[in-house]
């Protein structure tokens, strides 16, 4: 489970870092480091590599504080997608 | 409309504002509310405030533009005592933003000026553009003729208050007493959202095509739930692609959606509703009362009227270059239709539009070859699923280095706005130049993207 975890952080941050190489995806503070455009790049690119629906109303600070809550976040979606 | 701007600013209005209705709303910015009233004795108190520290007419004073009350109070206190506003970008580095307003130090800015707004040349060097109080009041008139800016309307400004796409809306809102709702871009879309919900008669904004983009890829459905309360959107500052035009028509069937023809040298020209059942990609409508546009020989729009810029700061010979007997000349490609509707072909220099912001791409050039192991490097556009077009930096490294782009971001982040960094990046054998050496950008043009 933990490796699974591990493996999709780092699919996930390899994805973002490149999409938004300006963004540090180690901070604690990931949100407040992002524009709108960082915002908007970060929901497309996982909807479209994970098949999950992703809306403006997910970007909310809580769910883009650091990179694991962004991996949370995806999970929650993709669980969801399976029930 | 009667034209009486010839002896009068914007900030007489407020003044006429605070008389007639003093506890209309004329600011809102998340949980704080600005009268008429409270606006007009905030900025004669800021301006005495201002003026007892030194501050003389026709000093040029540079200021981070806020989307905040406090800013705009600024704003109009310094105009109150004649001094000249240069809004920069709120995320300048401190470097650039010293060295502008030490250049501007220099200068005392010719009667009548209000703004010093800076813009990006080909050579990538800014320019200040002058614009006089009487050019203000123009382009305002020409937003409540050209698009039904009325008293009753609350208008959401959600772009950066230093770029004449978002500044512009200002005007004619505080010309008639109507209601600014300031947010802070769209990164709290829930907040933007909530503006909407503002209780005014009628709601309107400005989107950059960027922000059209993102809204109807991540937020159709709430944006359709407002097909009623939004009277009108304007976009502008760049092209917005046919696509999109087609969904935001179908998104908001009752609304007024309007593409405008705009630069901060020529001020506001002309806007075509493409809400109209037509929805022609590319058109921008006819001149507005106080705007006149020719085509020239070579078929670059040429503009005539009381909204054009009064020059360069500092630098009358590319005023010169422009602007000859009141006409300025621009480096757009357009045509007028036989309806004399005027149609955007594209541009006749480098310079490359980013989400309404000009950037030279030497500049962004000239900034990365300072990195380290760098041998080559050209910036071009590219396309970009959210912004629709990006700045992509192509780079040739030297031999067994590889190119690592969060480094060189960082790099430029150091020395360019924020908008001047290219999303992108491809290490590259070697970079096209032509003959004379100079970098190839035709090349690039016929590269197909992915």
């Amino acid at each position: 489970m933990n490796n699974d975890m591990d493996n999709m952080k780092e699919e996930i941050r390899t994805l973002l870092e490149d999409a938004l190489p300006l963004v540090d995806f180690d901070s604690d503070f990931l949100f407040s480091e992002l524009d709108s455009l960082g915002v908007t790049t970060i929901l497309m690119l996982l909807s479209d590599k994970y098949g999950i629906r992703l809306e403006a109303s997910d970007a909310t600070p809580r769910n883009l504080k650091t990179l694991e809550s962004i991996v949370a976040m995806v999970k929650g979606k993709l669980i969801m997608n399976n029930e | 409309m009667n034209s009486e701007y010839e002896m009068m600013m914007l900030e007489d209005y407020i003044a006429r504002h605070a008389r007639q209705w003093p506890q209309k709303t004329a600011i809102v910015c998340g949980e704080e509310r600005c009268s008429y009233e409270e606006l007009n004795r905030r900025a004669s108190e800021r301006a005495r405030a201002l003026r007892d520290t030194g501050v003389r007419p026709g000093q040029i004073v540079c200021l981070r533009a806020y989307a905040s009350i406090d800013y705009l109070t600024t704003y109009f206190a310094l105009h109150q005592i004649g001094a000249v506003v240069a809004p920069l970008e709120q995320d300048m580095p401190e470097t650039a933003f010293s060295r502008i307003a030490s250049q501007l130090e220099g200068y005392e800015a010719p009667e009548g000026i209000a703004d010093v707004l800076y813009t990006t040349g080909t050579t990538g060097k800014s320019k200040g553009v002058m614009i006089s109080h009487r050019a203000i009041l123009a382009n305002a008139e020409n937003l409540i003729e050209g698009q039904g800016f009325s008293q009753d309307l609350a208008f959401i400004v959600s772009g950066p208050l230093s770029h004449i796409g978002s500044l512009s809306k200002i005007h004619p809102m505080i010309f008639l007493g109507g209601t600014i709702i300031l947010v802070d871009g769209l990164k709290d879309i829930n907040r933007f959202f909530s503006a909407f919900t503002y209780p005014a008669h009628k709601i309107a904004t400005f989107l950059v095509p960027a922000a059209i983009r993102i809204l109807i890829q991540l937020s159709a459905d709430r944006l359709a739930a407002l097909a009623d309360r939004i009277d009108f959107i304007e976009t502008g500052a760049s092209a917005i692609s046919q696509a999109d035009m087609e969904v935001l028509c179908r998104l908001l069937p009752k609304s007024r959606l309007y593409n405008t023809y705009a630069s901060t040298e020529t001020g506001i020209i002309s806007t075509y509703d493409y809400n109209n059942g037509h929805c022609i990609p590319g058109c921008l409508g006819r001149p507005m009362s106080h705007s006149k546009i020719i085509i020239t020989q070579e078929g670059l729009i040429a503009c005539k009227g009381d909204t054009l810029m009064s020059g360069y700061i500092g630098d009358p010979e590319r005023t010169a270059a422009i602007l000859r007997d009141g006409t300025l000349f621009t480096s757009d490609l357009g045509l007028i239709d036989s309806e004399g509707m005027l149609h955007l072909r594209g541009r006749a220099d480098d310079v490359i539009n980013v989400g309404g912001f000009k950037v030279s791409p030497t500049e962004v050039e000239d900034a990365a070859m300072g990195f380290p192991e760098m041998k080559d490097c050209i910036c071009i556009a590219a396309n970009h699923p959210v912004t629709g077009k990006a700045l992509k930096l192509l780079v040739e490294m030297a031999p067994g280095i590889q190119l690592n782009k969060r480094a060189v971001a960082l790099y430029l982040k150091q020395r360019l706005e924020n908008y001047k960094i290219p999303m992108l990046y491809e290490q590259v054998q070697r970079i096209a130049r032509t003959f004379n050496g100079k970098p190839d950008r035709k090349h690039y043009q016929q590269r197909p993207f992915e």
